[in-house]
């Protein structure tokens, strides 16, 4: 049975020229319905559009209608949708407004005035739903990401929703608290629920998933639930095993911490001029922190950290907090000019496939696309230690692709790179060495 | 404890420190304040805000003792040719501008609770039910508070290793620049959130309901009384130019600044 019903739904943002979708036409049916689609596709506006924050909350031009479980999107508030379709976004920390879980989970069922002796045993429900029963009374803060998700899927379940839609839940998650939430979506489809989920890590949902929809360039096709073909892309070759050139950084008995909590403890490591390493463990394991006393930005409590004089290319685990020039080219540019190299910025924005995005003002851009514009943005030219905070977060096939590309040139180049990261085929496409960081020990 | 109770104390203690021109009663009141949020938040957790009110207060001491100089006991003098600095720096300044320092240290301790003791859902469900939204979106935007502050360290940094070097104040649009815009993004999918999960539909609810235990009216109690106390005892008021002399103390004035010390039983009490 089909709960949302899409007919020549086109639609755009305040000021823009191009439709941002155009001409959609979409049947959602009970079950699971998966998104994919390239960074900027048009995804999240899609998504979007199921509960009414496009047009109601965005503003902006529509044109065609959208129905949902009867409802006709385009007339009725989204606060009003929301009995209708829960929704999870992207950020786990930029959706929680109190800070215990419960109350948390409560907010959307105080915001419907539900009496208070009901309110109790739907959030006992959603917890559960959620499979996050466990956490019911701690404090937000106190979370892994992944808890953190689970908590705001369990905050949408609340309202026992029709539909749930979930857009790219796991971005900002590891591997382990990913794989917590799509169990938990896979368990809300079991129990008969319908979820239309956007995400770049389709193998496990699409086993269980009953439709495929692919948005590029504001379009959508929908399909049977197979693996789309990759896009069309050079092979990626492996970097041949570099000779260790000279050592760029070393540590030599490292402790480091905040205050009376100590990260890293005695830590003895190294890496060289064309040389990948990779940073792996668990989240809170101490790899953020280990990038950060080798870039200088941190001071170790003991111990001693050196490197070779030379740029650094950081990239910190929030990227895209870095952009604020009115364009994309702008914030190579600087960069480019700061480190007095000559090269022009159009040769990474290439080298990434944002050539396109140039002109475009950086925070304009979707989650994918910014996450590549700050790589453009500390990358260009010739670093000589480049250290990346989970540089693939968020990234679709084709932008990884992209990236890997460009850190084996960089390597070749004679850059000493460290990445810290839970992405397996980045580390097994370019690492010459991994380096678990846990507990505070490196092994 | 209730925000409720804490809310009375604390506006009592505000009523005294702000409107008496009197030092003693100042020191009590701010006295008080440091020994019930010792009690019910620990010494431990003060030690920031000790920090902040000791930096704060002496820049008020300081200021009125660099800028007023007026009172009969010399204890230095700078040349009048140094603009705004020259002249006479006097006992009398000093001792006046301690008093400010001690009103406004006073002020932060007695506002303390609010954040060291209570949740932001805890402010929240103590307002009136026609302030309930207003009350969500503060506590949604508390929330907010932290990352703003990792952002900063986070920006900061990063711009540092892309070259930026604190240069002036201009220099620092580069950092406080990104972390305003990344401020402003993260309110606006805070709002959307909001949204998507109902909030303005209509009056609103709570999960938990707000009690008034026994202690809780004993504080709002005491601390109504130290107001009247207070008004009705007249305190002497303290001017300490042009020669210093020690403040009037008089028995209902004080009897009322002591009632200001409830909490320090309530609170522990209460764990």
């Amino acid at each position: 049975m089909a709960i949302a019903r899409i007919t020549h739904l086109s639609y755009w943002y305040p000021n823009a020229q191009d439709a941002a979708l155009q001409d959609v036409i979409l049947q959602i049916e009970d079950g699971l319905t998966v998104i994919a689609g390239p960074s900027g596709g048009g995804k999240s506006t899609l998504l979007r559009v199921l509960n009414g924050l496009v047009p109601h909350f965005h503003g902006g031009r529509i044109a065609g209608s959208i129905e949902v479980n009867g409802m006709d999107v385009i007339k009725t508030p989204t606060r009003r949708l929301a009995r209708t379709v829960g929704f999870v976004f992207q950020d786990p920390e930029l959706q929680t407004v109190y800070d215990v879980v419960d109350r948390e989970v409560a907010f959307g069922l105080e915001n419907i005035a539900m009496p208070r002796t009901e309110m109790a045993a739907r959030v006992e429900e959603a917890l559960h739903s959620a499979g996050v029963s466990h956490l019911a009374g701690r404090r937000v803060r106190t979370l892994s990401g992944g808890e953190r998700q689970r908590v705001a899927l369990a905050s949408a379940l609340a309202m026992r929703p029709r539909l749930v839609v979930l857009d790219e839940p796991t971005s900002q998650l590891d591997p382990e608290g990913a794989a917590m939430l799509l169990d938990a979506t896979l368990r809300l489809v079991q129990q008969g629920r319908a979820a239309v989920i956007a995400e770049h890590r389709l193998e496990r949902l699409l086993a269980a998933a009953n439709a495929l929809v692919t948005v590029d360039k504001g379009s959508v096709i929908t399909g049977p639930p197979t693996p789309p073909t990759p896009p069309t892309t050079h092979p990626i070759a492996r970097p041949a095993p570099s000779q260790p050139g000279r050592l760029a950084w070393s540590m030599a008995g490292v402790t480091a911490g905040f205050g009376d909590h100590t990260v890293l403890d005695a830590i003895d490591a190294a890496g060289h001029q064309g040389e990948v390493v990779a940073l792996c463990g668990p989240n809170g394991g101490g790899k953020t922190t280990l990038l950060r006393l080798i870039a200088g930005a941190l001071s170790p409590t003991n111990g001693t950290v050196e490197r070779r004089p030379g740029r650094i290319a950081y990239l910190p685990q929030n990227p895209t907090a870095l952009l604020h020039r009115p364009t994309l080219r702008a914030e190579v540019a600087m960069t480019l000019e700061r480190a007095g190299e000559p090269d022009e910025p159009d040769v990474i924005l290439t080298q990434l496939g944002l050539a396109h995005l140039a002109g475009r003002y950086p925070r304009d851009l979707s989650t994918g696309e910014r996450q590549r514009a700050a790589l453009a943005a500390v990358l260009p030219g010739k670093p000589a230690l480049v250290l990346l905070d989970e540089p693939t977060r968020g990234m679709d096939d084709a932008a990884r692709d992209a990236l890997t590309r460009l850190i084996a040139h960089l390597k070749e180049s004679g850059s000493a790179i460290v990445l810290a990261t839970h992405d397996q085929d980045l580390r097994n496409a370019l690492a010459d060495r991994v380096l678990r960081v846990s507990s505070g020990k490196v092994t | 404890m209730n925000a409720r109770s804490v809310a009375a104390w604390s506006a009592a203690c505000l009523f005294i420190v702000l409107f008496t021109t009197n030092p003693a009663y100042k020191v009590l009141v701010l006295a008080a304040a440091i020994a019930s949020l010792a009690a019910g938040a620990g010494l431990n957790r003060m030690r920031g805000l000790f920090s902040a009110v000791v930096l704060i207060a002496a820049f008020a001491t300081a200021l009125n003792f660099a800028s007023a100089h007026l009172g009969r006991t010399t204890l230095f003098t700078l040349p009048q040719q140094i603009p705004a600095l020259g002249g006479p720096y006097t006992l009398e300044a000093l001792a006046a501008g301690l008093s400010g320092g001690i009103t406004v240290g006073a002020a932060i301790v007695a506002a303390a609770p609010f954040s060291l003791m209570l949740a932001s859902h805890d402010v929240m469900d103590a307002l009136p039910a026609a302030l309930s939204r207003t009350g969500a979106a503060i506590a949604a935007s508390l929330n907010l508070v932290p990352s703003v502050a990792a952002s900063f360290v986070q920006v900061s940094e990063a711009q540092r290793l892309r070259g930026w070097k604190p240069r002036g104040p201009r220099s620092w649009a580069e950092v406080v620049v990104p972390v305003v815009l990344t401020s402003v993004e993260g309110s606006i999918q805070l709002a959307e959130s909001m949204e998507a999960r109902g909030f303005g539909s209509g009056p609103r609810t709570s999960l938990k309901a707000t009690h008034m235990h026994r202690t809780d009216w004993i504080l709002v109690a005491t601390s109504a009384a130290a107001v009247i106390a207070f008004i009705a005892g007249k305190a002497a008021d303290w001017y300490p130019y042009p020669t210093l002399h020690p403040p009037d103390i008089d028995t209902v004035p004080l009897a009322a600044c002591l009632l200001l010390f409830t909490p320090v039983m309530t609170w522990r009490s209460r764990g």
